[in-house]
């Protein structure tokens, strides 16, 4: 089963994402700040993670930096999630390494459609 | 004997001496009429008779005073009905001493009556007409009457200074309110009898005795304490017989305070601006957690009730969520504005693919437009090429057009054009929406653009939304460089028109660190040669001028057989290039110079008031511009073309060695310079130590650095904002990778698609041509 890390640390979120994505199909695994974030993509091994951008410990754009530069986390693809829908926003995920980006409020066929994306394209 | 001669002679002397005085008293200016001691009257001369109009046959030496005033009595002198007696006796009182009176007789001149006694008896008269000056005492009387009462009534405080000794000579009981001094205090006293301040007699002084007719504001403190604002203004004059200044105070106070009061309320009011657009977004933020909430876990219950088949839910669960979702717009839009009225909306620009912009904003309507059963028609050029503006905003507001439509018609066409149009000699982009709505009167168009409102207030109800829309996108087409009108009528629908510019430029208080260079015009090199071809000897003219100053090298031919011939000899950097000429025309010589390896590869611009732009760039044309010229275009265009020409080179950018080897031997072909390098890094390195190529051919799955962090590199440094890049790739790309490469690249090229070989022409063309007019030639081999 394919395995997606979500980091956000708004519980509400990622209460209701979790169980949409596991709704279809995914097998998740949850972190609420930027520091599990990054410990969870070594132990875990997950196949993509969402990562919120607005976190605490680590910010989500630190993570994703130091999620790229460690080999073993490196070839994980990261969508970035933000509240903000600010091109700048946009362009920060993307400089910090995350392979794409979506807005919240997550709209789940979007956002199924780039982790399906994601998925296959690494695959 | 002796008495009798003396008699004789004293007949002869008296005689004499009677002459002499009738010559005198004709000659003198008054009436003149003597009497000897018995009243008798003796003699008299012509302006007596006629002051008093005196017929000849009463004048006579029997005649006496008492016989004059009688007759004259009864004739009216005196008045009607007065008692000539009286008046006689008067008279009479009189005579034994000097005296004069004024008469004013009944035809209203004055004359002015003395009667002298007579050494010996008898007395003199003498009438003098004082008609003109009583009339001008009585002018000068009334002016001065009238000056005290204006003086008196004027609501202006007005004082006379001294040149001399600067004592106040006059002043009004305006002036002594004005100042809230008596007038005793400072009648006669110097100017600095007025203030408490001493620096404020200098400051007057300064005014009043300056030649400026200027008005000037005066602030000084009262003895009382409170503050005067007057307005000072000053003539010269002479005053009884002394230079003086009259200066005039007219008090502003009123004026003053009303000001400082409308400042003080401008100053509260943006405040309490800036405090309710702080509050609004953040209350913004804080409304849209819990809304993502009921969003997010209705969805939930909704795919729950979905797979139970519990539709009694799913249709309570689905309003629930339209609710939600209807909140969370509006939220959104008054966040945007109240981070434009707090001035924190920020602008991004980018190039926009204007055909990619109206093909996504398509997808988007399309559902609206279904609702109301409305057909949207887009009028889009596909050579329109790209805006350097903000894509999300532009975006923005082309949807929220589109919207309104669809919203406000029904059954109906909506057509979305666009075009490009030149304005004050600067290329602009029109977007128009066009409807055959419901439209609207000029009344409702006047509050149009305004927050809160709606045509009208029951729209809201009919229709929804926020009535914010407009607003925002009126703000933001402003932010953007551009403007927003609208034209409708009820009934016939509305045309809403963006205009924005081509090329969007950062506000100056923007942060000047991520604010990208405008158009600049580098100086061109002198070794830079272009061949101008036209019959009209007025564009060689305008043509040598233009582009003469900014150094270019210019060449002529007048036909495209002398230009084919001139080409062939001395190939030139860049050629403009008529269409309609003799012998040959500009087609014929643009097809011949695409055939010849040694002409292909130089760019042409069309430079005619034919407009087939398509057959041009069909036969290979760079450009393509219609007459009249715009000559910033033309060297706007000249200068890219230059820099692009300085070396040809194209940069190949690939870690396949196989690719690489194709790629180059592909660009040999067409007659130009390749340069191969394996990966982002190696080709950074190279574009740091050489001068800029005509063409980057991009991978994007590289090891060490690959394509989009190059791009990311590459793009950041204003350098290579502009330079071209064609992406090659094998990589299945997502739509997101796809809009990203979209704006930061010419055009997206799959290996696996095509063959390479088949490349040629478009890399050919690529080298020689702008980044827009290329991709938008381009857009229909995009990668499927």
């Amino acid at each position: 089963m394919t395995k997606i890390l979500l980091v956000e640390d708004n519980e509400m979120n990622r209460d209701m994402l979790s169980r949409r994505l596991m709704r279809n199909g995914f097998e998740i695994v949850m972190a609420v700040n930027g520091q599990e974030g990054l410990d969870l993509a070594s132990s875990e091994n997950p196949d993509l993670i969402l990562l919120d951008m607005s976190l605490p410990i680590i910010d989500g754009w630190e993570a994703a930096r130091r999620l790229k530069a460690d080999a073993a986390t490196a070839k994980i693809p990261v969508i970035a999630l933000t509240a903000h829908a600010m091109v700048q926003d946009k362009e920060k995920a993307l400089a910090a390494g995350c392979d794409d980006f979506d807005t919240k409020p997550v709209e789940l066929p979007r956002l199924l459609e780039k982790i399906n994306s994601l998925l296959q394209n690494g695959g | 004997m002796a008495d009798i001669k003396a008699k004789a002679k004293d007949g002869a002397s008296a005689g004499r001496e009677a002459a002499l005085l009738r010559a005198t008293l004709e000659n003198m200016a008054q009436g003149v009429a003597m009497y000897d001691a018995d009243h008798k009257l003796v003699t008299w001369n012509t302006l007596f008779r006629q002051y008093l109009e005196m017929p000849d046959e009463f004048l006579g030496t029997d005649r006496t005073f008492s016989d004059y005033i009688r007759y004259i009595g009864a004739r009216g002198e005196f008045g009607e009905g007065a008692d000539i007696e009286q008046e006689l006796r008067k008279r009479l009182a009189m005579l034994d001493r000097s005296h004069s009176f004024e008469r004013v007789r009944p035809d209203g001149t004055v004359l002015e009556v003395r009667r002298d006694p007579v050494p010996g008896g008898g007395f003199i008269a003498i009438y003098t007409d004082i008609t003109e000056r009583k009339e001008a005492e009585k002018q000068l009387r009334e002016d001065e009457e009238r000056f005290r009462a204006i003086d008196a009534a004027a609501p202006v405080g007005l004082i006379i200074v001294g040149e001399k000794n600067q004592n106040i000579l006059h002043l009004n009981p305006s002036f002594c309110e004005i100042a809230g001094k008596d007038a005793k205090a400072l009648l006669g006293r110097p100017l600095s009898s007025i203030f408490t301040e001493a620096e404020k007699s200098k400051e007057l002084a300064g005014i009043i005795n300056g030649t400026s007719s200027e008005r000037k504001e005066f602030h000084f403190k009262r003895p009382d304490g409170a503050e005067a604002y007057v307005m000072v203004s000053r003539v010269a004059l002479d005053y009884r017989g002394e230079k003086a200044v009259i200066a005039s105070f007219v008090d502003i106070h009123d004026r003053v305070q009303a000001e400082i009061e409308l400042r003080q309320a401008k100053e509260a009011a943006e405040s309490a601006s800036r405090v309710k657009s702080s509050f609004l977004a953040n209350m913004s933020h804080e409304l849209r957690t819990p809304l993502n909430a009921i969003i997010g876990y209705s969805e939930i219950l909704l795919e729950d009730a979905t797979d139970r088949g519990d539709k009694a839910s799913m249709g309570d669960l689905e309003k629930i969520q339209a609710a939600g979702k209807h909140l969370l717009g509006l939220i959104n839009d008054i966040l945007d504005l109240s981070k434009i009225e707090a001035g924190r909306m920020d602008v991004y620009l980018e190039h926009v693919f204007l055909t990619r912009l109206v093909d996504e904003v398509k997808t988007i309507v399309e559902p609206m437009m279904k609702k109301n059963g409305n057909k949207l028609v887009v009028d889009c050029p596909r050579d329109i090429g790209s805006v350097q503006t903000d894509l999300t905003k532009l975006k923005q507001s082309i949807i929220n057009l589109l919207s309104n439509a669809a919203k406000f018609t029904k059954d109906g066409i909506v057509t979305l054009r666009l075009a490009r149009e030149m304005r004050d000699g600067a290329p602009w982009i029109r977007f128009e929406v066009a409807d055959s709505g419901i439209g609207m009167t000029d009344e409702q168009m006047g509050r149009l653009f305004q927050a809160f409102t709606q045509a009208d207030s029951s729209t809201t109800r009919n229709f929804g939304g926020t009535g914010l829309g407009l607003t925002i996108t009126r703000h933001f087409c402003a932010m953007l460089g551009g403007s927003i009108e609208v034209k409708s009528e009820p009934g016939q629908g509305s045309t809403f028109t963006i205009l924005l510019p081509d090329r969007a430029t950062k506000a100056a208080e923007d942060e000047p660190d991520s604010d990208r260079p405008a158009i600049v015009h580098e100086p061109a090199s002198g070794d830079i040669h272009v061949l101008v071809v036209d019959d009209d000897p007025a564009v060689h003219d305008v043509l040598a001028t233009t582009l003469g100053k900014e150094g270019y090298q210019i060449a002529h031919a007048k036909d495209g057989v002398e230009a084919l011939h001139m080409m062939r000899a001395h190939p030139p950097d860049i050629v403009t290039l008529d269409v309609m000429m003799p012998k040959m025309d500009g087609w014929s010589v643009l097809g011949i110079m695409k055939s010849e390896p040694q002409l292909a590869h130089i760019p042409v611009i069309m430079l005619t008031i034919v407009d087939h732009r398509n057959l041009g760039f069909s036969l290979g044309a760079s450009e393509y511009m219609t007459k009249p010229i715009d000559r910033n275009r033309l060297i706007a265009l000249i200068e890219k073309f230059a820099a692009s020409r300085r070396d040809g080179t194209v940069l190949v950018i690939d870690d396949d060695p196989d690719v690489r080897a194709m790629v180059k031997a592909t660009i040999d072909d067409v007659g130009m310079k390749a340069t191969t390098v394996a990966n982002g890094q190696a080709a950074l390195d190279w574009l740091a130590s050489q001068p800029q190529p005509a063409l980057v051919l991009l991978d994007l799955m590289m090891p060490n650095m690959d394509g989009f962090e190059f791009l990311e590199r590459v793009r950041q440094n204003p350098h290579y904002v502009d330079l071209p890049i064609v992406v090659l790739t094998a990589k299945e790309l997502t739509d997101h990778e796809r809009g990203y490469l979209a704006e930061r690249t010419l055009l997206v090229l799959s290996k696996s698609a095509q063959p390479i070989s088949k490349l040629g022409f478009a890399l050919a063309a690529i080298a020689g041509r702008t980044r827009d007019m290329q991709s938008a030639a381009l857009t229909d081999e995009k990668v499927q």
